[in-house]
Formats: structure tokens, C-alpha cells, sequence
């Protein structure tokens, strides 16, 4: 008979006690939490039949051509694997930095750092024909000069400090934590500016070639990873789960921070590429900046622009909108803002014709419509993110504590920053609502 | 939305003051963490020299008793001979099994129409496989007079510095002595990265079907100059239903080779030169052609 252990007492573990308990689990699942994972559930269905769609190879599912060869799932894939940079870039600064508002966010951080980073390598096989091909060839037959191959070795290194980071997180390996943070934090910032690099080097592909293609990776990638924490301490807190007074006091000020930090970045950066697009010669570059500004992509850039770019600045810079929900509405406007932002990237660095195979180029664009399988294997990653997270945010303990600290400050920063909090905190002057208690850092999971 | 209240930072200074940090560790921090800030520039910098790194062959000639180093494979086309019939098109997908469908070819020929306002416009219906209509369609030119107009036919350019095997992660795609880019099509991964860094449009992922070569589809396809034919000594199929003469294919180290002979005869440009990718596949008659 296997046994497991459970709160020191050894438990059997036959099927009818699996069976039992999921029974009782789920009796004692509220109802909201049920509809929650159902609307989940059938997401990830959509996804599961999409990608039962993309298995045989060659099958004509996406929409993508020979001269539209990348489609939403590279966009996606992208915007997944960026994500999951920016979370670690946000919780570094706690982690390995030892800032402290920024502490709180790390049990989050790691868990849905592992979930949209296996999900990323989960969308890039399914869009890959030969995924086991590609995994015994980089390995056995690696190309040194492939930006792709180094994007492969740095994200496959990511995530094994990830998942090092995680498990010496919940079994209280401070020593190991502590190394397995800095080591994450580093390729948080390597492994976006590699992928950044696999579009950057191609010379051909004007709109993304150039030195800016991965600093915009990383700068996008803090957004879509900070937005992504508003988005969950926002729920954190208005559902108070596990650790949610830390979560208001500390992450949701630290998340704003870095959401403006961030939003401020993109918006210089697309400034530079809309300056540098309407300037250029370069047909290519030219073009897919007019197909964004006053072509096929115009709708979705000015949605972008808009709603994921200016209005979330709007509601961070407001004293009337500087609240929780309204931080809260910010990281969701700034998140689906990066979502759209790499699919638009994806797609306007191929937009403009390099031949005429097939048919007429003159003054033309590409054209390419994502397919119903393309999009429902998106809808199903951003559900099985959800579903996992979901799981793990009612079955783990993720309250934070200062017990992972990283790395220490030296005794003059010690100063300078308790003298700069007594200072903020003589201008502010704006108690807690009320006092902590222990038993609320426990929440109500 | 809650009343805005702002959070008073936490207090941990009490924590905090008894952790110290030694100089070495602080070394420790500096070293990892300056160049990581720094590492966006320096690694597409890198990234950049390495692809464009000429490519070394990595892979054994595929035919027995054929000796790769002794060639140096070139191409020439004509495009003041070229009429447009499409007869290489044909014979192109006939011999190497490529699909029906014009967006998946290994050779096309394409119309550059030229207009009084000095555009040059372009359009291949159908990869040219079924010829042209005397006629242009006035939505490719704009309804501005036409000045003059060429056939263009397309195909790999195998270049001597190709994007396509410096982008390909696991070496599928490599580059022979004699100067022929393959693809290893039992080794590709059908990433698509060459197809996108191809400046010339010359690639393609095989779809499913009777047209799968080996019976490997989504792995990437493109010219190969009938490389199973060369290596035997016969001439491509393009070249060899071309009625006109305009595709002339040899030795460009033998000098009374066609290529050899085409290349002497009148002056040639690449397509794109100013990309350094250093084609094989020389042009003449494309003088002050704008976008070749």
C-alpha cells in the first residue's frame, strides 16, 4: 500500500480514498471557486482540441504561409516566456536586492514564473513540427551561431533555477534560495534579451533588426511581469487569501512602482521605433511602421497605445485612481497591452513582402489570419495558467516572511534607508487602516 | 475602487541593522550583476557577429564518388532572354516533388513592370507556372504608362554568407564545399527561423501531403540547384527546360563552363548585394532595377 505523509501521520493511498477525498474537495469548494474553475476547464478544452489539431506535422491548421511563417503562437510564445522574465526582474529587487516592499512578491512570483515559463515551452512545441528533434539536436548537435539555440539554453537554464528557486523555497533551503534567486534573476535578464536577439540579428527583417529589438524584450518584459503580480494581488487582497495584509501594505505600492517604471520605458521605446519607422528609407521599415500607425495593424496598435499604454499611466498618475482597484485596473489593461504589443510585434516584422511568390507585391502586405486552432491553443495556455495558479494559490502556503531574504545590504544603505523611510513616513503620515495581526498573514485560503 | 490611502512603508530597520554584508560579497554582487544590466547590447552585439560569420560545411557529400571540393556551383540568369513561359516552374516541381500550390516553390518567375513615374511594380500570378497575360493588371501598376517590363525568375541565391544555416539552431541547414546550401530534412525541426531569415523568399515549411519529401513534412524546403542531379553530372531541371537559354548553370572554376561563359558575356548584379550574403546566382540585364 502507498502511503503519503499528511501533517506527520502516515495515510494510505488507495483510489477509493483518492476518489473520497476529491469528492469532499470538491462539496467544499465554493460555488464561485467552481464556476471559476469550469470557465477554466473549458478553455483549456478549447486549447486541448486545438492542439490535438497541430500534432501531425505539416497539417495545415495555422494560419501562418511561406511568407508569413510566424504567427500568433510565436507572438504568444513571446509574450509567455517575457512574462516570465518580468516576474523575476520584479521580485529581484526584493530577492536578491533586499528592497523590502518588493519581498512579497516572491512566493507568487516563483510559482507563476514556473507556470507561464513551462507554458511557453509548451506553445513553442506545439507550433514546432519536430519539438523531440529539437530537444536531442540542441543538445547533441548545437548550433553556437543560432540566437535560437542560445534563447533555448538560457530559458532551459531559467527554468531550472526556477524550479530549484521554488523548491528551496517551500522546503526553507535559505542558503540554496538565496543563490538560485540571484542566478534566476540574472537570465531574467539574458533570457528575454536573447529572445529579443533571435529577431534582432535578422539584418532582412528591417522592423525588427537593431540593438533596441531586446532592451524593448526586457522593458516590455518588467510590464507584462508586474502587471501580471497587480492582477493577482489585487485578487490576493480583495478575496484575502494568504498573506494579503503584506499584499496591500507592501506588494500593490511595490507593483505600482514598477508598473509605471515600466509603462514610462514603453512608451520611450515605441516613441524611438515610431521616430525611427517614419524616418527610415528602408521600405520594410517604413512600411510595417505605416501598416501599425494607418494600415491593417492600426486598430490593435492605437488599441494598445491607448488602452494598455496611456490609460494605465493615467490611472497610476491620479491621486483619484491611486488606489488598489485602480492599480489593480492598470496591471489588466497593461498586461492584455503586452499581450497585444508582442503579437503585433510578431506580426509587423513580417507584413511586408519580400517576393512575389504566388502573387502581386507592389505597394501589398502580407496577409495572414490567425486560425481557429492558433487561437484556441492561446486561450488555452492563458487557462491552464490560470487553472494551475488557482490550484496552487488554495493548496500552498503562500504567505511571505523576510526569512528569504537575499542578499544583505551593507550597513551605510541600512542607514540611508531607514532614514528615507522615517522620513516618507513623516510625509505621508498615513497610518495602517488597522493593526497587523498574525492570524491575518494566515488569510483564508 | 478603495479610497486612496497610501501604505506606510514597513518598518523592518530593527531586522535589518544587524545584517551585515562583507566587502567580498558586495564584490560578489557588483560582478554578477553589472554585467547582466549591461547584457542586452553586448549580446546582440555577439549574436550578430557570430551570423554573420560565414558557415562551414558540416555534412558528408550525398553522392558516392562525387567530390565537393573540386566545384564552386554558379548561376546566371538572363532576364533579357527570359520570356516568361513557366516551363522551369514546372519542371522544377515535376523533378523535386515540390507542391502545386505557388507558395510553395523553389522557383518562380516574377513580371517587374516598369511605369512612366519610374516605379518598378511586381507581380507573379501563380509563381508564373502558367505564364502571363500580355495585359497587367492596372491595380499592380497604378494606371501609370508602362515603360518597359522583365521576367524575372527566382530561386535560392546560395549564398556564400547565408542567414538561413548561420540562424538554423540544430545544423539542419548547411552550407556543401561546392557552394550548395542543403537542408537535412531528417534533422529539421520546422522552427521556421530560416524561412524568415531568407532575404529572398526562397524557403518553405513542406506541408502535409503526397509532397512530403521522405515522408517528413513541416521541414524546410527550397532550391538546391537539383543538387541529386548535378552530383551526377547532368544540369538542373529549371536549366534544362528553359526553351530560351535565359538559365545558365555550371562550374564557375571551369571557364568553359555555361555559367562561366554568361558570367564574361555581359556585366551582372546580385539581388540585394547590399545585404553582403554574397549570391550565387548572378542577373543580367537587371540594370537600375529598383527592389531586386
Amino acid at each position: 500500500m502507498i502511503t503519503v505523509s499528511v501533517a506527520g501521520r502516515r495515510v494510505p493511498l488507495s483510489p477509493s480514498i483518492v476518489v473520497r477525498t476529491a469528492r469532499a474537495e470538491v462539496a467544499r469548494t465554493p460555488r464561485l471557486l467552481k464556476a471559476w474553475y469550469g470557465l477554466l476547464l473549458v478553455l483549456m478544452g478549447f486549447g486541448a482540441a486545438g492542439a490535438v489539431q497541430t500534432i501531425a506535422p505539416g497539417a495545415e491548421s495555422f494560419g501562418t504561409s511561406p511568407s508569413f511563417e510566424w504567427g500568433i503562437l510565436i507572438g504568444a510564445y513571446v509574450f509567455f516566456a517575457i512574462t516570465t522574465s518580468g516576474l523575476c526582474l520584479a521580485s529581484s529587487l526584493g530577492t536578491v536586492f533586499g528592497i523590502d516592499m518588493f519581498l512579497p512578491l516572491e512566493k507568487r512570483h516563483a510559482i507563476l514564473a514556473v507556470l507561464t515559463l513551462t507554458t511557453a515551452f509548451g506553445i513553442i512545441a506545439l507550433d514546432l513540427h519536430y519539438p523531440l528533434r529539437m530537444a536531442f539536436g540542441a543538445v547533441f548537435n548545437p548550433s553556437f551561431s543560432s540566437p535560437m539555440w542560445w534563447m533555448g539554453a538560457f530559458y532551459a537554464g531559467y527554468l531550472g533555477f526556477l524550479l530549484v528557486e521554488v523548491w528551496s523555497l517551500f522546503t526553507g533551503h535559505d542558503q540554496v534560495h538565496r543563490w538560485a534567486c540571484l542566478a534566476s534573476s540574472c537570465t531574467a535578464v539574458v533570457a528575454p534579451s536573447t529572445l529579443g536577439a533571435v529577431f534582432a540579428v535578422l539584418f532582412m527583417r528591417s522592423y525588427w533588426y537593431g540593438l533596441f529589438t531586446p532592451l524593448t524584450m526586457v522593458v516590455t518584459a518588467l510590464l507584462g511581469g508586474s502587471a501580471l503580480l497587480g492582477i493577482v494581488f489585487y485578487v490576493v487582497v480583495r478575496l484575502r487569501l494568504a498573506g494579503f495584509e503584506r499584499g496591500r501594505r507592501m506588494a500593490i505600492p511595490a507593483v505600482r512602482i514598477l508598473l509605471v517604471v515600466g509603462l514610462a520605458g514603453s512608451i520611450a521605446l515605441l516613441g524611438r521605433s515610431l521616430l525611427a519607422g517614419l524616418t527610415s528609407d528602408d521600405a520594410a521599415m517604413h512600411g510595417a511602421t505605416m501598416a501599425l500607425l494607418n494600415g491593417p495593424l492600426a486598430i490593435w496598435f492605437w488599441l494598445r497605445v491607448g488602452g494598455g499604454l496611456a490609460l494605465p499611466l493615467v490611472l497610476l498618475a491620479l491621486p483619484r485612481t491611486r488606489t488598489i482597484g485602480g492599480t489593480a485596473l492598470a496591471a489588466g489593461l497593461a498586461f492584455v497591452g503586452v499581450l497585444i504589443d508582442r503579437l503585433l510585434f510578431v506580426i509587423a516584422g513580417q507584413i511586408i513582402p519580400t517576393t512575389a511568390v504566388g502573387g502581386v507585391v507592389s505597394q501589398g502586405f502580407n496577409a495572414y489570419t490567425p486560425s481557429l486552432v492558433e487561437i484556441s491553443i492561446v486561450a488555452g495556455a492563458f487557462g491552464l495558467v490560470a487553472f494551475v495558479y488557482t490550484l496552487a494559490e488554495r493548496y500552498l502556503d503562500l504567505s511571505e516572511s523576510d526569512v528569504h531574504i537575499g542578499f544583505r545590504l551593507p550597513a551605510w544603505a541600512v542607514r540611508a534607508r531607514t532614514r528615507m523611510l522615517a522620513r516618507a513616513r513623516l510625509v505621508v503620515r498615513l497610518p495602517l487602516r488597522r493593526p497587523v495581526e498574525a492570524s491575518e498573514t494566515e488569510g483564508a485560503r | 475602487m478603495d479610497s486612496p490611502v497610501l501604505p506606510a512603508p514597513p518598518d523592518h530597520s530593527a531586522a535589518l541593522e544587524d545584517r551585515r554584508i562583507s566587502r567580498r560579497t558586495i564584490l560578489k554582487l557588483g560582478a554578477v550583476g553589472l554585467p547582466c544590466l549591461a547584457s542586452s547590447s553586448l549580446i546582440f552585439d555577439w549574436l550578430t557577429r557570430l551570423t554573420t560569420v560565414p558557415a562551414t560545411p558540416n555534412a558528408e557529400p550525398i553522392v558516392a564518388n562525387y567530390d565537393p571540393t573540386a566545384h564552386r556551383w554558379g548561376f546566371v540568369v538572363d532576364t533579357d532572354r527570359c520570356i516568361g513561359c513557366g516551363l522551369c516552374v514546372v519542371a522544377c516541381k515535376d523533378e523535386n516533388n515540390v507542391p502545386k500550390e505557388p507558395e510553395y516553390s523553389r522557383t518562380w518567375v516574377e513580371r517587374h513592370t516598369t511605369t512612366a513615374d519610374g516605379v518598378v511594380h511586381v507581380d507573379s500570378p501563380a509563381g508564373g507556372i502558367n505564364g502571363f497575360e500580355a495585359a497587367i493588371d492596372p491595380a499592380v501598376i497604378g494606371g501609370s504608362p508602362v515603360t518597359g517590363a522583365r521576367f524575372v525568375p527566382r530561386l535560392c541565391m546560395q549564398c556564400e554568407n547565408p542567414p538561413c544555416v548561420a540562424v538554423c539552431p540544430v545544423g539542419a541547414t548547411y552550407r556543401t564545399p561546392d557552394g550548395v546550401i542543403l537542408v537535412d530534412q531528417d534533422r529539421c525541426i520546422g522552427c521556421g527561423y530560416c524561412v524568415v531569415a531568407c532575404p529572398y523568399g526562397a524557403r518553405y515549411l513542406v506541408p502535409a501531403g503526397g509532397d512530403a519529401p521522405r515522408g517528413t513534412p513541416g521541414v524546410a524546403d527550397k532550391c538546391t540547384f537539383c543538387y541529386h542531379r548535378i552530383t551526377v553530372g547532368r544540369r538542373p531541371a529549371c536549366v534544362e527546360a528553359c526553351p530560351v537559354g535565359a538559365r545558365r548553370f555550371g562550374d564557375l572554376d571551369d571557364p568553359d563552363s555555361d555559367a562561366s561563359i554568361a558570367l564574361r558575356g555581359k556585366p551582372t548584379k546580385v539581388l540585394k548585394a547590399a545585404l553582403g550574403t554574397n549570391p550565387r546566382v548572378h542577373y543580367i540585364g537587371l540594370d537600375g532595377e529598383a527592389g531586386a
